[in-house]
């Protein structure tokens, strides 16, 4: 069973002559274990569609459905239950919330769920020492380096139960070393069997996921074919060598 | 489905306390972080807690208690002797109610001196008369043979512990030195019960049950309720009342200041919804930041109030002239100011709460801010509260201010208030629409103050109820000091001193003389003469006047107020004294006042001799105009000489020789006016009055009343300051809320003078706007009050503080404007704010 | 020549063998550019002719000879490593021509094809990134060797992209007033006048 499905989604923003289409009739599928990207120039929609499938925002028409359950006509407390238990959120530069520490950063959908202080921090030093953060877990977001508050962001959007991450250009804002890492704990997050879903402009960010659909004008227009496997490129005919 | 149904089910819907508690933390971590840009909302609730702690300690332990003499005990009888009828009252009282403490006392007068003091025969240890004894030094008489003495008394008789004292025929031995930590003037000698033979009066304090009617029990027994009737307008009750005010204001500065704070956090508080806090839980965020600013505030407030008052409460001993304890504070009026802070602050955060939510996570998560709220454009409810309060306003005046009255002035202010609120949104429309045509920056400023009224509204609101108290109080304190009638003011300069002889400033029977007849007889006034010269010479002067009286006073034979203060002869020798020539006074001139505006007014009447028992009528009966001849003089001729002294008991208005003579009046000596070349100092005043008091004068010296000018000038400056606070806490955010466009703006080549005017008219506009409506609301309270009032016609609007009220509304927009200029170097803080966390 | 000076830059470590040289130069590059034996040897000798490199014995079997790098190699490897590479003349580049060409084409949609290209790749980008999952054969070369791939493939999804936002604005253009058009042109050609 898909983690994320969206049904014929579109969004319009907008009434009357200023009325601007977002998305057009999306259909997109994600399943537990896998990554997907979306990309697409800026303003193509992406940012839209990734808060309609976190529920920030509901389609004009079409179905949302998070872990088998729609979001389209469910209570604002419900879809607050939801993004508290099975969403996690990670944006492009801010994520950390200043005056709580990175742990508390990190515990607190649990503690927002009801989980009792100590066992919600419990959670959240696990989650930081899986990504090798628990010596900096009681310093405050500024005193936390870019690439730093961004895995502290995942650890928050995987702590507990939480079964899908989806993520704005994660790594927009750091060099390509910290954004390789930052979609690495991304990668490993799926093989937990976290569904992920990253919308990006980069090329280099996407190639990271098992699947890259292609957004243009609001419109779902092509996506990659299951790769090769990579031992295809290594495997050279020695006629052929590359350019020198 | 990798949940853990279990635990999952286990858990709140919402989160429950675990997510409460985390919201709330973070909260109170905000507040630590960010208490700066509250600073002026806690500064505010400090001030009000402190100011309310000292102030409500001091005012009400100031006065004697009328509770003094009670002790422990809830009734208290007196009886002048201790007659059988008197022993037997009291033995029933025993038998029917159990324990009775008496108390004899015999009023016993120190040789060769008008002093006195009791000698007490009481048990100190008895059940009730406890609390009225204490030991300084020594101990306790146990025998018959001892005494203890209050120190007053040792120092008549030069005593110490251990001297052997004989009074009134028994000689008793000092063994203690005690006082009446209640009354610390109370002068007695304390003897073991039974010692007093002949008491002047006993006291028996004891206690019937809860509900017996005190006139059962007799005329002699007062109760503390019998004593606390009639006393409702107490220092406990105004405190409540004006910190209630107080924090209402406080709460509008708050609105406006949360407001800024939760704008500040909007992408937290988008974060926070994206992590998927409900709305009770944002709601709860800027709610729990409102209760800890408030109870900060109050806590902080409550400790320095509570220093202070620990600094200050040796001195109000010394001056309220009994032991004040250290929590003897009056509690409840404390915790119901602190209960109202925290209130104040919460409620003022609950708007901004609702705010919040209103805004979509996604909006609040780009740090958009919110879209211009559609606020009301009519003016008509704003304005149809000016109305209401205007009515409510005049009730209150028609009633004086009393009874029924004071909720109408309460219920009326508050209305006009809240009208304020609702209009300065409005008003800002209005400005917006004026300044179409204003260069770029004024016309942007305005646009902006138009288009987030929200909270530039709450911030226009808070500035002009600011200026609405500031402006009431010099209005009021205008028209009341500028009465030429009921004169107000301080009673004399801190060089002049009035030691009046028994005939007082009114002569007798007048006010405050009960004496009947003629008063002082001549015989004994050469020695008073005499002790006033000498009072004078101690104090290093040589201006003595001689201050006469007659049986004449003035009259205003018209409603509203009657004429205040002595009317003194205008003898040569005072005229002298205060440099007026002979022909600097009209040869007719009956009358002569320093009293602006005097001269001018109209069904002014001279009445003496034997008007009032002729008419048998009191003062002000304005259906005798004009006045029957006898006994009564109408229109006298009156002129103003400034050149009197100003003092409400000094001769500021005077009755010349020429209408003494006319009308055949006996000039009484009252007293003389001493007046010194530097400020007397306490010390030479306690000499002066015991002088005075052995030779049977008394003095009157410079009172603490303040000015009118210090205090339209003190509520000026207050009210600009707080003026300028409510500005200096929201021009920051709302230019910081247009940074985006200020970006822009500089980025297509404004220069930073562009900059500079947008903060400057921003400023300007808001402390302008915000000092015309206060004042036209004030303009309004005042008319509404004065018109059905009996005492203060409209008329007494006519002293207009031009001064102070030009400083309100013109010098304080400019130095808003002024001061929003030089602030504006540097970025807005949103600029740079938003890129970083 | 890049394997030319590769193995100038092995020698410069000291002397080796043919087969080993082949052996770590395809170490060095990650295995990303495998090297067959002709290639090396044709190399080496063509190294030994120019006197940059030099060996004991010209008779003896190519896998037993030992190579050592002259004075002269030394000093053109240390040119070579500052000299910057020839970026003057642009690569006649297969895919710039198939897009100049589908742009003119009036039958062909230009964005599509600029997808396909797209699509293939980014799938390639995905093949390469795979390999850095691996991480046991993740060592410094190897990272540094699948990065330039990476960032190569990436320029030309970039230019893809703005190929595809030009072409855009260039229709959208078209379309507008052919008068303004003209105005415009005469207002230039009015300038240089």
């Amino acid at each position: 069973m898909s983690m994320l499905e969206l049904r014929n989604v579109s969004k319009v923003y907008g009434e009357g002559a200023t009325e601007v289409d977002a998305l057009r009739n999306i259909d997109l599928e994600v399943d537990r274990g896998s990554l997907v990207a979306i990309m697409g120039p800026s303003g193509s929609g992406k940012s839209t569609l990734l808060t309609i499938a976190g529920s920030l925002e509901l389609p004009t028409t079409g179905d949302v459905m998070i872990d088998g359950s729609n979001v389209v006509g469910m209570s604002r407390n419900d879809k607050a239950r939801l993004r508290r238990r099975t969403i996690g959120y990670v944006f492009q530069d801010f994520n950390l919330l200043a005056g709580l520490t990175a742990v508390e950063n990190v515990s607190l959908p649990l503690e927002l769920d009801g989980v009792p202080m100590k066992k919600a921090r419990a959670q959240g030093m696990s989650a930081l020492d899986e990504l090798g953060l628990s010596h900096r877990a009681e310093r405050f977001p500024d005193e936390l380096s870019g690439g730093e508050r961004q895995r502290v962001a995942i650890a928050r959007a995987v702590v507990g139960e939480r079964s899908l991450l989806l993520a704005d250009e994660p790594s927009g804002a750091l060099d390509s070393v910290n954004g390789e890492a930052v979609m690495r704990m991304i990668l490993s997050a799926c093989h937990r069997g976290v569904a992920a879903l990253v919308v990006t402009h980069d090329a280099k960010l996407a190639s990271w996921a098992d699947r890259v659909v292609f957004l243009r004008d609001g419109k779902a227009v092509d996506e990659t074919l299951s790769p090769p496997g990579p031992e295809e490129l290594l495997d050279h005919d020695a006629t052929n060598p590359p350019a020198s | 489905m990798t949940h853990h149904t279990d635990s999952v089910g286990q858990r709140p819907l919402d989160g429950g306390m675990p997510a409460r508690r985390a919201v709330t933390r973070w909260a109170w971590r905000l507040l630590r972080r960010e208490w700066r840009q509250q600073s002026l909302v806690l500064a505010l609730i400090t001030l009000a807690v402190a100011v309310t702690t000292v102030g409500v300690g001091v005012s009400t332990n100031t006065p004697l208690s009328p509770y003094v003499g009670f002790g422990n005990a809830q009734d208290m009888a007196t009886f002048s002797n201790s007659s059988a009828s008197t022993m037997a009252t009291i033995a029933s009282w025993h038998k029917r109610y159990g324990a009775v403490d008496v108390i004899d006392n015999e009023t016993v007068t120190v040789p060769g001196s008008v002093d006195t003091f009791s000698l007490r025969a009481q048990n100190p240890y008895g059940p009730y008369g406890q609390p009225l004894l204490a030991l300084v030094s020594g101990h306790l008489p146990t025998k018959t043979g001892e005494v203890a003495m209050t120190s007053g008394v040792a120092s008549d008789f030069n005593l110490r512990v251990g001297s052997d004292w004989t009074v009134k025929g028994v000689t008793r031995k000092v063994v203690g030195i005690v006082e009446n930590p209640k009354n610390l003037l109370d002068q007695f000698a304390l003897v073991l019960p039974g010692q007093v033979t002949t008491p002047t009066s006993v006291t028996v304090l004891f206690d019937a049950p809860v509900g017996t009617p005190s006139k059962s029990l007799g005329p002699n027994v007062i109760t503390p309720m019998s004593v606390a009737q009639g006393n409702l307008l107490n220092p406990e009750t105004i405190s409540i009342a004006l910190v209630t005010m107080a924090m209402l204001l406080i709460a509008l500065v708050a609105i406006a200041g949360f407001t800024v704070l939760a704008q500040r956090r909007l992408r937290s508080i988008g974060m926070l919804g994206a992590l998927g806090a409900t709305d009770e839980h944002i709601k709860l965020v800027v709610r729990a930041n409102g209760v800890f600013v408030g109870l900060v505030g109050a806590v902080v407030g409550f400790v320095v109030g509570f220093a202070a008052w620990l600094a200050y409460r040796p001195h109000l001993e010394v001056s309220a002239h009994h032991v004040i304890g250290v929590f003897q504070l009056p509690w409840i009026v404390i915790v119901v100011a602190v209960a109202l802070a925290v209130a104040a602050a919460y409620f003022a955060a609950t708007r901004p709460a609702r705010a919040m939510i209103r805004i979509s996570t996604v909006s609040a998560l780009a740090g958009h801010p919110a879209p211009p709220k559609k606020l009301h454009r009519s003016a008509v409810p704003g304005v149809v509260l000016v109305v209401v309060a205007f009515v409510l306003v005049g009730v209150a005046g028609a009633r004086g201010g009393n009874g029924g009255g004071m909720a109408a002035l309460v219920i009326g202010f508050v209305t006009l208030t809240v009208a304020v609120v609702l209009l300065s949104p409005f008003l800002l429309t209005v400005l917006d629409r004026f300044s179409r045509r204003a260069p770029l920056a004024i016309r942007m400023a305005m646009r902006d103050l138009a288009r987030y009224r929200a909270r530039s509204g709450a911030a226009l609101g808070a500035i002009s109820v600011g200026v609405l108290i500031a402006v009431v109080v010099i209005i009021a304190t205008a028209a009341r000091f500028g009465n030429a009638l009921d004169y107000a003011g301080p009673n004399l300069s801190s060089t002049q001193l009035i030691i009046y002889t028994p005939n007082g400033p009114y002569g007798p029977g007048g006010p405050g003389n009960s004496s009947k007849g003629g008063g002082v007889p001549t015989t004994s006034l050469a020695p008073m003469a005499q002790s006033a010269r000498a009072i004078a010479a101690a104090l290093g002067s040589h201006v003595v006047i001689k201050l006469e009286t007659t049986s004449a006073t003035l009259q205003h034979a018209a409603s509203g107020r009657s004429f205040s203060g002595p009317l003194y002869v205008a003898t040569p020798q005072l005229l002298r004294a205060f440099g007026i020539g002979k022909s600097a006074v009209g040869p007719t001139t009956e009358i002569l006042s320093m009293r602006p505006g005097f001269a001018g007014l109209s069904k002014m009447q001279i009445v003496y001799g034997n008007y009032y028992s002729g008419q048998g009528s009191g003062p002000g009966r304005s259906e005798s105009w004009p006045c029957p001849t006898s006994d009564c003089l109408a229109n006298p001729s009156m002129q103003e000489i400034s050149s009197l002294p100003a003092g409400t008991s000094a001769p500021n208005t005077v009755i010349t020789e020429y209408a003494v003579k006319r009308l055949g009046l006996t000039p009484i000596t009252s007293g003389w006016l001493v007046k010194t070349s530097k400020p007397l100092s306490a010390g030479q005043l306690t000499g002066a009055r015991s002088t005075a008091a052995a030779a049977g004068l008394s003095i009157e010296s410079k009172s603490s009343i303040p000015t009118s000018a210090t205090i339209i000038d003190w509520a000026t400056f207050v009210g600009i300051l707080l003026a300028l606070g409510v500005l200096a806490m929201t021009i920051g955010l709302i230019r910081s809320e247009t940074a985006d466009d200020l970006r822009i703006l500089v980025a297509s080549g404004a220069s930073s003078g562009t900059r500079r005017s947008l903060t400057a008219a921003t400023a300007g506009a808001l402390a302008f706007v915000g000092a015309v409506v206060g004042t036209a609301a004030a303009y309004v309270a005042m008319i509404g009050f004065s018109r059905t009032n009996a005492l203060d016609g409209i008329s007494s609007l006519a002293s207009v503080p031009v001064a102070n009220l030009l400083l309100i509304l013109v010098v304080m927009p400019l130095v808003a404007a002024m001061v929003g200029w030089l602030a504006a170097w540097r970025e807005p803080k949103g600029l740079s704010g938003r890129l970083i966390q | 020549m890049s394997v030319r000076h590769s193995l100038l830059a092995l020698l410069s470590e000291g002397p080796k063998y043919g087969f080993q040289l082949r052996q770590e130069f395809e170490a060095s590059t990650g295995d990303v550019w495998p090297l067959n034996v002709g290639q090396v040897y044709t190399t080496l000798d063509r190294l030994e002719r120019d006197g940059l490199a030099e060996s004991d014995d010209i008779d003896a079997d190519e896998r037993q000879r030992n190579f050592r790098i002259t004075q002269n190699g030394v000093e053109e490897l240390a040119r070579w490593l500052r000299m910057p590479p020839d970026l003057t003349q642009p690569p006649r580049d297969e895919l710039v021509i198939k897009i100049l060409v589908a742009s003119r084409l009036p039958d062909v949609d230009v964005y599509d094809v600029i997808q396909v290209h797209r699509r293939y790749l980014v799938q390639l980008m995905q093949q390469w990134t795979r390999l850095k999952e691996d991480e046991v054969r993740f060592d410094l070369a190897f990272a540094l060797a699948v990065d330039a791939e990476l960032f190569r493939l990436d320029a030309v999804v970039r230019w893809l992209d703005a190929a595809d936002g030009r072409l855009r604005r260039s229709r959208q253009e078209s379309t507008t007033d052919i008068t303004e058009e003209v105005t415009r042109i005469r207002r230039r050609t009015g300038a240089h006048r």
